[in-house]
């Protein structure tokens, strides 16, 4: 019990990433079943339910839209605006939410992750793909306006699932970063709302990145979720393809995902002992 | 891992179920003196000022089908050590191998959800713990009936009684089919027959082989159901014996410092009364309030049945 006993610790439980894979596909069902869980509960725990993730987006686009439209006419992104508005927004809400949600997943899922030893990542991973699938529930939205405005999409709409697949790793990285810096310095939630609410500025969610000052333009290429909002409406408006920047956005992404789970790992043993 | 079922552990029943060695654990005392860079680069390097041992150099074996109990005063490590066992802890040195899965009964109403229905709430806990669909649809009846729920399925989990939620969630995790068991103190809540009824459904999983590790401060369950006991102080693991002797010992040492504890306070109050002669000028009314108190305090406890046995519901609040 002597504090200055120095021992050699060993690290039998610092497994390898690939076991660490291994092991969450293992509970892949699992993962699923809390998935539903959280969808269920978001659809089953409001009176309107489903039409909460319809409603949201578009109140907020109605603001955005009056105020990019008819306070400041300038036009601030493609044609129709409200189309490429609600195209950004539903992406970026995805994020924003997935980012605050996943780094409270932790504590949120508190007694769960006391009483059951599933790979950790799930209480992560969990997040992102139920808020991911939210913003596939509220796709309609976006088909609706482009009924309405009879525009159609082009080839590149294929790149839907990819530019998801991005967002995806990139969700999850940011989740298994914070997640246990969280539970270690509750500061930080602070410190994320503001990044988020920068973030949003930082990123071409209300006009287009070729709008911003060439000379401020780097920031939206070296930020993720610039390229990936501009990929999500290359399926409607063709000419913002740019397929360096998606690559920067994947090359990216995967950094951050390494790094988050890098630190995941390092901080998992000590994080839980705090949660 | 939760998937496996008790048939896995069948062909190993030589193999110790459980091997734990050098297990142990480190805790903070305070969250003030540490920095995320440390945490990250230098974080495992022995003990510094501000931590302590929660368990320290714990070794030993568990077979098949044995029955556990561990005991302890309050914050001996008992619970870290279950919390260990079912992997939701790391060790910092040392190793802990579990070979079969685990129904951890800690923390069970974790998985339920208060805006879902029971019926909702029973099929997705099950499922977390790693039963699949045809497992859930097979006990599911008998889940119902074990929690006494039947007319509250399709009630908002939320809605019920902090009783029957613990019920519910006993009723789905007693029914995993792990081959090891950790108990710890969960049937604190619920009505006395709810109890009891707990606890003869542990005694009927014991029967039926699995590997039962309990934690308790109730020396008669203990008897009741463990033949092995394992005390914790101070993080470590001081004895290893058959249940009946480590209470012995664990009554003993208690009895020691209680015994310890009414000198000092009657030490004390002498002081006090020394205190007093010499100086009757302090002496008021309230300070013969206070005596006066005492002496009844301590008569009191006199009277109070010393040995945890007795004390039938001297549970920890989990």
């Amino acid at each position: 019990m002597g504090p200055n006993e120095d021992v050699p610790l060993n690290r039998s439980d610092q497994r390898s990433p690939i076991a660490r894979a291994r092991a969450v596909w293992r509970v892949r069902k699992i993962l699923w079943l809390l998935v539903v869980r959280d969808l269920k509960v978001t659809y089953a725990g409001s009176a309107l339910g489903y039409v909460w993730t319809v409603l949201d987006p578009l109140l907020m686009c109605s603001v955005y839209w009056f105020v990019f439209t008819q306070v400041f006419p300038r036009g601030a992104g493609e044609e129709p605006y409200i189309i490429f508005l609600v195209a950004g927004v539903l992406a970026w809400n995805w994020f924003t939410s997935s980012v605050n949600e996943s780094a409270k997943a932790f504590r949120a899922s508190r007694k769960l992750v006391k009483s059951t030893d599933l790979p950790r990542e799930i209480w992560i991973l969990q997040v992102v793909m139920s808020k991911g699938c939210e913003y596939v529930m509220s796709l309609p939205v976006l088909v609706a306006f482009m009924l309405i405005y009879q525009k159609s999409v082009n080839i590149y709409i294929l790149t839907l699932p990819l530019a998801m697949a991005i967002q995806f790793v990139l969700l999850t990285g940011i989740g298994l970063l914070l997640a246990p810096l969280i539970v270690l310095v509750r500061d930080l939630e602070r410190l994320i709302k503001v990044m988020l609410r920068l973030g949003f500025y930082a990123s071409p969610v209300l006009y287009s990145v070729d709008r911003v000052p060439e000379s401020y333009q780097w920031i939206y290429v070296v930020n993720p979720m610039g390229d990936l909002l501009q990929l999500y409406r290359s399926g409607i408006f063709g000419d913002l393809m740019n397929w360096g920047h998606v690559g920067i956005a994947a090359a990216i992404s995967t950094a951050v995902f390494a790094l988050g789970w890098f630190v995941f790992a390092r901080l998992e043993r000590t994080a839980l002992k705090e949660i | 891992m939760p998937t496996q079922t008790t048939g896995a552990t069948d062909s190993a029943l030589a193999e110790p179920v459980i091997s734990v060695d050098g297990l142990s654990v480190r805790f903070h005392k305070s969250r003030r003196n540490r920095s995320v860079r440390d945490l990250l680069f230098k974080g495992q390097s022995g003990v510094r000022a501000g931590e302590f041992w929660a368990l320290r150099r714990v070794t030993f074996d568990v077979q098949h089908g044995e029955a556990i109990g561990v005991i302890g005063r309050n914050g001996q490590g008992k619970s870290t050590l279950l919390k260990a066992l079912a992997g939701v802890l790391m060790p910092d040195d040392g190793t802990v191998e579990v070979r079969g899965g685990v129904a951890p009964l800690i923390e069970i109403t974790g998985g339920f959800v208060g805006d879902l229905t029971v019926r909702d709430n029973i099929t997705l806990t099950a499922g977390l713990h790693g039963m699949n669909k045809e497992q859930v649809a097979g006990c599911f009846d008998d889940i119902v009936e074990f929690a006494e729920i039947e007319n509250f399925l399709d009630a908002p989990y939320k809605h019920l009684s902090s009783g029957m939620r613990v019920r519910v969630a006993f009723a789905v995790v007693s029914r995993l089919e792990e081959p090891i068991l950790l108990v710890d103190e969960v049937l604190a809540v619920g009505d006395r027959a709810f109890r009891e009824k707990c606890w003869e459904r542990i005694e009927e999983l014991i029967d039926d082989g699995r590997t039962l590790f309990l934690v308790s401060h109730n020396a008669r369950d203990l008897k009741r159901f463990c033949s092995r006991g394992l005390y914790m102080q101070e993080g470590k693991l001081i004895m290893d014996a058959p249940i009946a002797e480590v209470l012995e010992q664990y009554h003993a040492d208690s009895d020691e410092a209680a015994e310890l504890r009414r000198e000092q306070v009657s030490k004390r109050k002498e002081d006090r009364e020394r205190a007093i002669a010499d100086d009757p000028s302090t002496v008021g009314e309230s300070n013969d309030g206070t005596s006066s108190r005492e002496t009844r305090n301590k008569d009191k406890k006199a009277e109070r049945p010393r040995r945890v046995d007795d004390d039938d519901d001297d549970y920890d609040t989990y």
